[in-house]
C-alpha cells in the first residue's frame, strides 16, 4: 500500500512528533508498504493566521496515494477518502488551554470565531476519517469532552529502545528533551538550592527560545548553584542524551499537564530509570506511580527536592523505583511492529 | 542562513524534480545552512488549480530567510526574499495546451481558467527577487508566455566525482526512466540499421508495461537479442558509474524535453560522448554536434549511422567524450556557481 504520514512542521524546529511521523514511515517500509511523509508548514503567531492555514490544508490535493495516516491539527484536516488520525494533539489552545487562559486566541468576538471554526473543522475531519487513535488517555479524554468522538488509544513506541540500556547511577538528576517555560526545567534548578548537598543536576535539550536559557543561568547563578547544575542547552544526538540518561541517578520530567506520556520518560523507564515528575504533569502519570515507579510531587521547590535528595542518597529506594519503572514499561508491551498493524487494522 | 526549498510533489514519484531539490539541500547544508525541504502536494486538473494556487497562498514561512521555489505552484508561496528556480510551468496551460498531452477539453470554461492562471502566475512570479530558470527552453517560455525575464541556471549533478571514464567497449548505454517520450524505441529500430557490431543497452523502469513489452517485441521481430540488452530496472548508482565508465557512449533523445536531462550530464562527468536528436530539446543546449556527441534526425536510419560512426571512428569518440567534460565547464555548470547565484 502506498501509505502518506501527513503532519505538520514548524519551519527549523524538530520535535517528537516529526520524530514519530518518521520512525512511523520508516516501519512503515520495514512492513512492506510505500510510505511518504508530507510534513505541510504551520504557524500558530498570530491567531489570526490560523483560518487560512485551515483552508490551505483543505485545499490540498492528494492523488496516488491509498491511505493517510495524520498526526497533528492542521494536518489532519487534509482530504482524503481512507484517513486514519493518530492524533497527538488538537489545537489545545482552542480548547483546555482556552479554559485555563493559556491561550493565544485573541479576545473577544475575533477569538470566539477562530475557536468556532477550528472546532467544527475539527469535527468535519473527525466525522470524515475512518478510525481514530489517540496517543493518551488524556487526549482521548479531550477528544470525548470538547468533540464527542471516542478513540482508541495507542500509545507511541520508542524509535530506538535499544539505546537505552541503563547503567551504574551517578549522582545526578536527568532532565532532558526540549527546554521552556512550559516544561518547567526552572523548577528544578529551584529544588536543587533545598535539596541535599550531594545532588546534582543535568539539563540538557535545545531551548526553544534565548529567554529560555537566560532564565536557567540567572537561578543557578542566584543559588550559587555552578557547581551542581550542568546546562547542555542545544540539540543533542541521540548517542549523548542516551549516553546521559543511562548514567543518571533518576530522570525529572515536569511538564505542565502534557497529552502523552513522554519519550523522556518511556527512555528512561526502558533504562530502569526512576521517574520524577508533578502532579500536574498528565500524561506521564500513567508511568510513574510514586513509591513504584518514582516519584510524584507536587509542582513547587520543596517537594520536589525531597524526591531529588530521596533519589540521589537513598540508593536501594532509587534502584527498586527504576527496577519498577521498567517492568511496567514493559508491560504495555508497545513495539513499532503491534502498532503498525493497529494503525492498518 | 535559514533557507526554506520548496516544491510541490506527487507523493510516490519520484524523479528530476526532486533531484534538483534534494541535491542543493545537500549541498547547502553542507555548507553549513539551515535547510528545510518542503513538498506539498499539487495535481494539475483544471478544477482544482485555482483552489490549489490559493493554498500555496497561504502557506506561512516567515521564519526563513530566504525561500526557494521549484515546481509550481511553489511560487505561490508569499515571501519578501523569494528566489525561483523556475523548472516548468504548468506545462498543459501554456505550452502543451496545443499537443495531445492536455487532457481537457479547449472550451471556454478551461481557457478562461488558462488566462487566470497564466495572469496569476505572471505576478506571482514578478514578486521573486531573482528568477533562474533550468534551461534556455524554460526561460524562452517565461519571456513568451510571462514576458519575465530570467537567468539561466544549470542545475549540477551530485557528487559528480563518482563519475569518470575506463575506457570505451563497443556499448551506447541509455540509462533512463523507460517512457514513449524517452523514445527508446527509436534506438531499437535504429540498430537493425547498423553496419558494425555496435550493442545497445536500455536500463530503467517503465511506469506501464505496454511500451516495455513493444520494445521486446521489436528486438524480437529483427532478431536483435544478441546486440540489445534491457535492463528493465532502476540499477544501482554503482551500476549507472561502472556502465557510463566502461561504455562507448551515452544516448538520450526525449521528445522536446525542457532540460539537457541528468542522463546526460552523468555521462559527461565519465567523459563519454552523448548522442541526441535534432528535437530533443533543451540537450541541445548541451550538446554541439562532432564536439561533445552527435546531434541527428529522430529517425531510426539516422541514429544506426550515428551508432556506426560511433563504433567505427574510436579516435572521434574519444575525443569527443574529452569534450563532454570541457563543455560542462564551459557552461558553468557546477555546484559553487548555483550557490553564489541563488543566495545573493
Amino acid at each position: 500500500m502506498k501509505i502518506l504520514v501527513v503532519n505538520n512542521m514548524a519551519p527549523f524546529l524538530w520535535g517528537g512528533a516529526e520524530e514519530l511521523a518518521v520512525h512511523l514511515q520508516r516501519n512503515l517500509i520495514a512492513a512492506g508498504h510505500q510510505s511518504e511523509v508530507l510534513r505541510i508548514p504551520f504557524r500558530w503567531e498570530p491567531a489570526a493566521c490560523i483560518p487560512s492555514q485551515m483552508l490551505m490544508v483543505r485545499a490540498f490535493e492528494l492523488w496516488n496515494v491509498d491511505r493517510v495516516i495524520a498526526l497533528k491539527f492542521p494536518a489532519y484536516l487534509i482530504r482524503h477518502p481512507h484517513k486514519t488520525l493518530w492524533l497527538l494533539h488538537q489545537y489545545r489552545q482552542a480548547y483546555d488551554l482556552l479554559e485555563v487562559g493559556q491561550t493565544n486566541l485573541p479576545p473577544g468576538d475575533i477569538g470566539a470565531a477562530i475557536r468556532d471554526a477550528i472546532k467544527a473543522a475539527d469535527n468535519e475531519s473527525f466525522e470524515e476519517s475512518k478510525r481514530i487513535f489517540v496517543n493518551s488517555k488524556v487526549t482521548q479524554t479531550r477528544l470525548k469532552k470538547y468533540n464527542g468522538f471516542d478513540s482508541t488509544v495507542l500509545l507511541p513506541p520508542i524509535n530506538d529502545p535499544e539505546m537505552f540500556v541503563g547503567g551504574a547511577p551517578q549522582g545526578y538528576i536527568f532532565a532532558g528533551g526540549r527546554v521552556n517555560s512550559m516544561k518547567r526545567q526552572y523548577l528544578l534548578v529551584e529544588a536543587l538550592a533545598k535539596s541535599a548537598a550531594s545532588v546534582r543536576l543535568v539539563i540538557a535539550g535545545p531551548p526553544d527560545s534565548p529567554d529560555d536559557v537566560l532564565r536557567l543561568e540567572m537561578l543557578v547563578e542566584k543559588y550559587g548553584l555552578s557547581d551542581r547544575v550542568k546546562l547542555d542547552l542545544r540539540f543533542l544526538s541521540r548517542e549523548e542524551y542516551a549516553a546521559y540518561l543511562n548514567a543518571a541517578s533518576a530522570v525529572a520530567y515536569l511538564p505542565y499537564d502534557e497529552d502523552s506520556l513522554g519519550y523522556v520518560a518511556m527512555e528512561a523507564a526502558m533504562a530502569g530509570k526512576a521517574l520524577i515528575t508533578a502532579r500536574d504533569s498528565g500524561g506521564i502519570l500513567g508511568l510513574v506511580r510514586d513509591g513504584e515507579t518514582g516519584w510524584v510531587v507536587e509542582p513547587e521547590p520543596e517537594s520536589l527536592a525531597q524526591a531529588m535528595s530521596a533519589a540521589c542518597v537513598d540508593s536501594a529506594s532509587v534502584v527498586r523505583r527504576g527496577d519498577g519503572a521498567r517492568s511496567l514499561w514493559l508491560q504495555m508491551n508497545i513495539s513499532w511492529q503491534s502498532t503498525i498493524e493497529r494503525l492498518l487494522a | 542562513m535559514k533557507i526554506a526549498l520548496c516544491s510541490s510533489f506527487v507523493p510516490f514519484v519520484y524523479g528530476g524534480a526532486r533531484n534538483i531539490v534534494e541535491w542543493l539541500e545537500s549541498t547547502l547544508l553542507a555548507e553549513g545552512h539551515q535547510v528545510e525541504r518542503i513538498y506539498l502536494p499539487h495535481i494539475d486538473t483544471p478544477d482544482q488549480l485555482l483552489s490549489q494556487m490559493a493554498a500555496y497562498r497561504w502557506v506561512d514561512l516567515e521564519a526563513a530567510d530566504r525561500v526557494i521555489c521549484f515546481r509550481p505552484p511553489a511560487h505561490f508561496i508569499p515571501h519578501p526574499n523569494k528566489v525561483l528556480w523556475f523548472i516548468h510551468h504548468v506545462r498543459a496551460f501554456y505550452d502543451l495546451w496545443d499537443s495531445p498531452y492536455r487532457n481537457f477539453p479547449d472550451d471556454r470554461r478551461n481557457r478562461t481558467i488558462r488566462d487566470a492562471l497564466h495572469e496569476a502566475d505572471t505576478r506571482a512570479i514578478n514578486e521573486a527577487r531573482a528568477v533562474f530558470t533550468n534551461s534556455a527552453v524554460v526561460s524562452q517560455r517565461l519571456r513568451q508566455y510571462n514576458g519575465i525575464d530570467s537567468e539561466v541556471l544549470y542545475p549540477p549533478i551530485f557528487d559528480a566525482g563518482r563519475f569518470h571514464c575506463q575506457g570505451f567497449n563497443d556499448e551506447v548505454v541509455y540509462i533512463c526512466r523507460v517512457e514513449h517520450h524517452k523514445r527508446q524505441h527509436l534506438l531499437v529500430e535504429a540498430m537493425r540499421h547498423t553496419q558494425t557490431p555496435v550493442r545497445l543497452r536500455l536500463c530503467g523502469s517503465a511506469s506501464g508495461a505496454d511500451y516495455m513489452e513493444e520494445l521486446h517485441a521489436t528486438v524480437h521481430r529483427y532478431g536483435l537479442e544478441s546486440r540489445v540488452c534491457i535492463d528493465n530496472r532502476w540499477i544501482t548508482e554503482e551500476q549507472k558509474v561502472d556502465y557510463l565508465a566502461n561504455c562507448l557512449a551515452a544516448a538520450y533523445l526525449p521528445l522536446d524535453e525542457d532540460s539537457y536531462g541528468y542522463p546526460s550530464l552523468e555521462a559527461s562527468h565519465a567523459g563519454k560522448p552523448i548522442l541526441t536528436t535534432t528535437d530533443s530539446g533543451g540537450v541541445l543546449e548541451l550538446v554541439e554536434n562532432g564536439r561533445n556527441g552527435l546531434i541527428c534526425d529522430p529517425l531510426p536510419e539516422a541514429l544506426g549511422a550515428a551508432l556506426d560512426r560511433l563504433y567505427d571512428d574510436r579516435h572521434a569518440t574519444e575525443r569527443m567524450g574529452q569534450a563532454a567534460r570541457d563543455r560542462l565547464d564551459e557552461l558553468g555548470i557546477n555546484w559553487a556557481r548555483v550557490l553564489n547565484r541563488l543566495l545573493a
